[in-house]
């Protein structure tokens, strides 16, 4: 229900932009042109719904919707015209979809790993193909003529006429998309998202499987770009090679970024401008292209969400929404699981070396649930290297570690995670708009959104940052951010948890709080591993421990014995010299 | 079946490609280091230097003076680090603390807006600009004479100057650029108006023989962005090596199969390097950016 209640906000703004583009096609009088151009509208905010995919949710900039468009218009232009009015013709925009989303799924496969210059190359590169092909493969693309005499839409035998009914289709999907993508976006799932896109690798610690999503949403927004371009092909009854052209793509990405990069609405909002203002300024002449090109330059500049955000700010500025109510604690769940079968940490023999020098060498270690071990040693002696090693966030150049069953050397970062070891950084990697108690709920991502804020309540209250948990987590200072993100490893319930530097940044009265906390966590069956420098810290819930100097192993020891070993001693005395 | 070639005649006409296309590629490579994002705006600076070239040979030819193109080139270069400053203040500075595709898509809003804006006042027709010196053989010899002169002052600034050892620091590094008090902002806008500079004359170089049309920025960028990425993403002779390589496939494929098979060919063959050696063709690029 609560999801529900998350998505009436797009969902209302969904019908009401329905409503106008009924009232416009209406107030037209039925007028045949305006239908049609309010038919163009729905088409490119199905595009732009698609883009957003790739590009606002997943964060992929690609420059290849533009011409997924063209190929989607080709493949149902050639479907319709082949069936010539027979029973295949349906198939046109089944067709339209399926064509480009192969291609995105096997270009994606490889290219989606790239950094965003390269991606955006890759794509651009793509683009370039098929334009090309629409205008040299003559014997199927009918070259720079295009191909003409396309049939209207049928579905199952039904045609559907250009004009009102194709108006209806075409918005009857905009909706139907635009909900689907609400539904999947509402409440803590989009949280989820946001992070994947804004913090890969920490999504990843908290076992969200960043590649898969990024490829999802691709194949995804493909298919949608395709579904646009049939419909085109049947509305206008002519596809050419402009279809497929850069000019399409800066149309769709000015329709995303005016309107909004992950805001449904912004996406219908940015289509309908990019198709309604050119006839508003038809003074402009051939130059409203140049306004697009401004438009979209101020908008990244100057209001980066889009427009939609800004009338929902000015809304809430008019009317002041009453605050969202304090979240209520938890009903104390007998949340103990059993310990059977938790998965143990086992190194052994890893070495890796940067450019030459051995961060980590030879190193091996066992920890398991109940264990607290710490890991001291001077700077750059390959603290933070072991636990990158441990966690799958670096592959080791030898050795292996296990994880229960799981081989982590070969395994992602999410795989671990998932397998129940949680981690935190040395940079805390927050979404500054979430209140903390979703921040840290997202890292129960896997449960429905009310058990996943439970699961955070009881993280937070152990830290003892249950009375912050409505603010808003930018509001925080950044030792405490740390602890927020040791909670959001918490919420994953893990059997282990590795952390990086924690006490870093944390006054002397919170380092004191997080290390009994952490003591009563081990109590209750978890298993520690910390990096970190403040020895006084460590000794207040560390059992054992290890000294790392250039990546060796120099001292293994219970913690009170370590901290007087000489060889412990001699490391820090010699990283000052 | 191969078409009968003139290899010689060829060979010279890609090195003249090649050296218009090092120039666009070396220019892009610049402001790519210096501030650290990709200026998608680059090819359509190439195509304004272009339509610079053809507006001053008719203003020149209609005061009735009777110049080669290359008493024009200075006014082009100058005209392009012009228009590259106002592509780094209006697309980068407002956003250099924002994630790298803010600035992606600032700088292709620039190149649509001077796409756009070059059809409607320039119109869409191909145009050619003035040669550097004469007709014939003698355009691809100035062409590479020229960017051999251009591309060589780069080089002694950037190795043998006190400016130079800055740009490259803040290439390498730039937080340790920043730590060492190496102001960064006069140095990326310098990049921005070098990258221009060379974009314009690389433009005014291509015109005659390819003609100027509006709508081939985009082409140009392309170029730019796969001499980077074959060259090695950020080295400065890499971009240089992969922008003679393209020049030197396009030419020779164009030759013997067609120039669509040319264009295709180098676009498979750019996703295949992207696939596997993303860190270019010559080794380890400077570092990753943007």
């Amino acid at each position: 229900m609560n999801r529900l209640r998350e998505m009436a906000t797009p969902s209302g703004a969904l019908l009401s932009v329905f409503l106008v583009i009924a009232g416009i096609a209406l107030a037209s009088g039925g007028d045949s042109y305006a239908i049609r151009l309010a038919t163009l509208a729905g088409i490119q905010a199905l595009l732009a719904l698609g883009y957003q995919m790739v590009f606002g949710h997943a964060g992929a900039l690609s420059l290849a919707q533009g011409a997924l468009f063209g190929l989607g218009a080709y493949v149902a232009a050639l479907v319709a015209l082949s069936a010539g009015g027979g029973a295949w013709a349906t198939l046109s925009l089944p067709a339209a979809m399926i064509a480009p989303a192969l291609l995105a799924a096997v270009v994606g496969a490889v290219v989606l790993r790239l950094e965003t210059h390269y991606f955006a190359l890759a794509t651009l590169a793509l683009a370039q193909l098929i334009h090309l092909g629409a205008v040299n493969w003559e014997s199927v693309s009918g070259g720079a003529n295009g191909l003409s005499g396309i049939p209207t839409l049928s579905l199952i035998g039904a045609d559907v006429a250009r004009g009102w009914p194709m108006l209806l289709v075409t918005w009857g999907l905009v909706v139907l998309i635009a909900l689907d993508t609400a539904w999947r976006r509402a409440g803590l799932r989009g949280a989820a998202q946001d992070l994947a896109r804004d913090h890969p690798l920490a999504a990843s610690s908290i076992g969200l499987d960043v590649a898969r999503l990024r490829y999802v949403e691709f194949v995804a927004g493909a298919a949608l770009a395709g579904l646009a371009g049939g419909l085109q092909a049947h509305v206008v009854g002519v596809v050419s090679p402009d279809g497929a052209d850069i000019a399409v793509m800066i149309g769709c990405l000015t329709a995303v970024v005016v309107g909004g990069r992950t805001r449904v609405s912004g996406a219908i909002l940015g289509a309908i401008l990019l198709v309604h203002l050119p006839e508003w300024f038809r003074w402009l002449e051939n130059r409203q292209l140049i306004a697009y090109g401004l438009a979209t330059l101020l908008m990244v500049v100057l209001a980066p969400e889009g427009l939609v955000s800004l009338i929902d700010r000015a809304l809430r500025w008019i009317w002041p929404r009453r605050r969202a109510p304090a979240p209520r604690p938890a009903t104390q769940s007998a949340a103990r699981r059993a310990r059977i079968g938790a998965p143990a940490v086992q190194a052994w023999h890893l070495s890796k070396s940067y450019g030459g020098v051995r961060a980590v060498d030879d190193v091996s270690l066992r920890f398991a649930p109940r264990d607290t071990l710490a890991v001291i040693g001077p700077n750059g002696s390959g603290k933070t290297t072991l636990l990158n090693l441990l966690t799958a966030v670096a592959r080791p150049d030898s050795g292996t570690v296990t994880l229960g069953g799981l081989s982590v050397e070969r395994a992602s970062a999410d795989a671990v995670a998932r397998a129940g070891l949680a981690r935190s950084f040395q940079t805390a990697d927050l979404p500054g708009a979430l209140t903390i108690l979703d921040a840290v709920a997202v890292g129960a991502h896997r449960q429905p959104d009310e058990a996943a804020r439970d699961v955070a309540w009881r993280a937070l209250r152990r830290l003892g940052l249950d009375a912050v948990a409505a603010t808003p987590v930018g509001a925080l200072p950044a030792g405490q951010r740390r602890l927020v993100e040791i909670a959001r490893a918490l919420a994953t319930q893990p059997w282990l948890l590795a952390l990086d530097e924690p006490a870093a940044g944390l006054s002397p009265a919170e380092r004191a709080t997080l290390a009994d906390a952490l003591a009563r966590l081990a109590a209750d069956g978890l298993g520690i591993i910390v990096v970190e420098h403040d020895l006084d810290f460590l000794a207040r819930f560390c059992a054992r421990g290890i000294c790392l100097d250039r990546g060796r192993v120099i001292a293994a020891a219970p913690f009170a014995a370590l901290r007087r070993d000489p060889a412990v001693l001699a490391a820090y005395v010699g990283d000052r010299a | 079946m191969m078409a009968t070639v003139d290899t010689p005649h060829l060979l010279l006409s890609a090195l003249a490609l090649g050296a218009a296309y090092a120039l666009v590629a070396v220019g892009f490579v610049l402001t790519l280091n210096a501030a650290g994002a990709v200026n998608f705006a680059h090819g359509d600076s190439v195509m304004l230097g272009g339509v610079a070239a053809v507006l001053l040979g008719v203003a020149a030819q209609a005061a009735g003076w009777r110049v080669p193109g290359v008493v024009l080139l200075p006014l082009v270069i100058l005209l392009g680090a012009a228009l590259g400053l106002a592509i780094g203040a209006a697309g980068f500075l407002p956003l250099k603390d924002r994630p790298p595709s803010a600035v992606f898509v600032a700088t292709i809003a620039i190149a649509s807006i001077f796409e756009q804006s070059a059809t409607a006042f320039f119109g869409p027709a191909p145009r050619s600009a003035p040669p550097v010196w004469r007709e014939g053989t003698a355009q691809p010899l100035a062409m590479i004479a020229v960017a051999a002169l251009v591309l060589g002052a780069v080089y002694v600034v950037l190795e043998r100057t006190q400016l130079g050892r800055r740009f490259r620091a803040l290439a390498q590094d730039r937080e340790m650029a920043r730590a060492l008090g190496i102001p960064a902002t006069p140095l990326i806008a310098a990049a921005f108006a070098a990258g221009g500079g060379l974009a314009g004359l690389a433009g005014a170089l291509l015109g005659h023989q390819f003609f100027v049309v509006a709508n081939q920025g985009p082409g140009y960028m392309l170029k730019a962005y796969i001499a980077v990425v074959i060259g090695g993403w950020g080295s400065v002779p890499g971009a240089l090596a992969g922008a003679l390589l393209i020049a030197l496939f396009e030419t020779f494929v164009a030759a013997s199969l067609s120039a669509v098979w040319a264009q295709a060919l180098l676009f498979i063959a750019v996703l295949l390097v992207l696939l596997l050696r993303p860190q270019g063709l010559f080794g380890e690029p400077a570092g990753r950016r943007a």
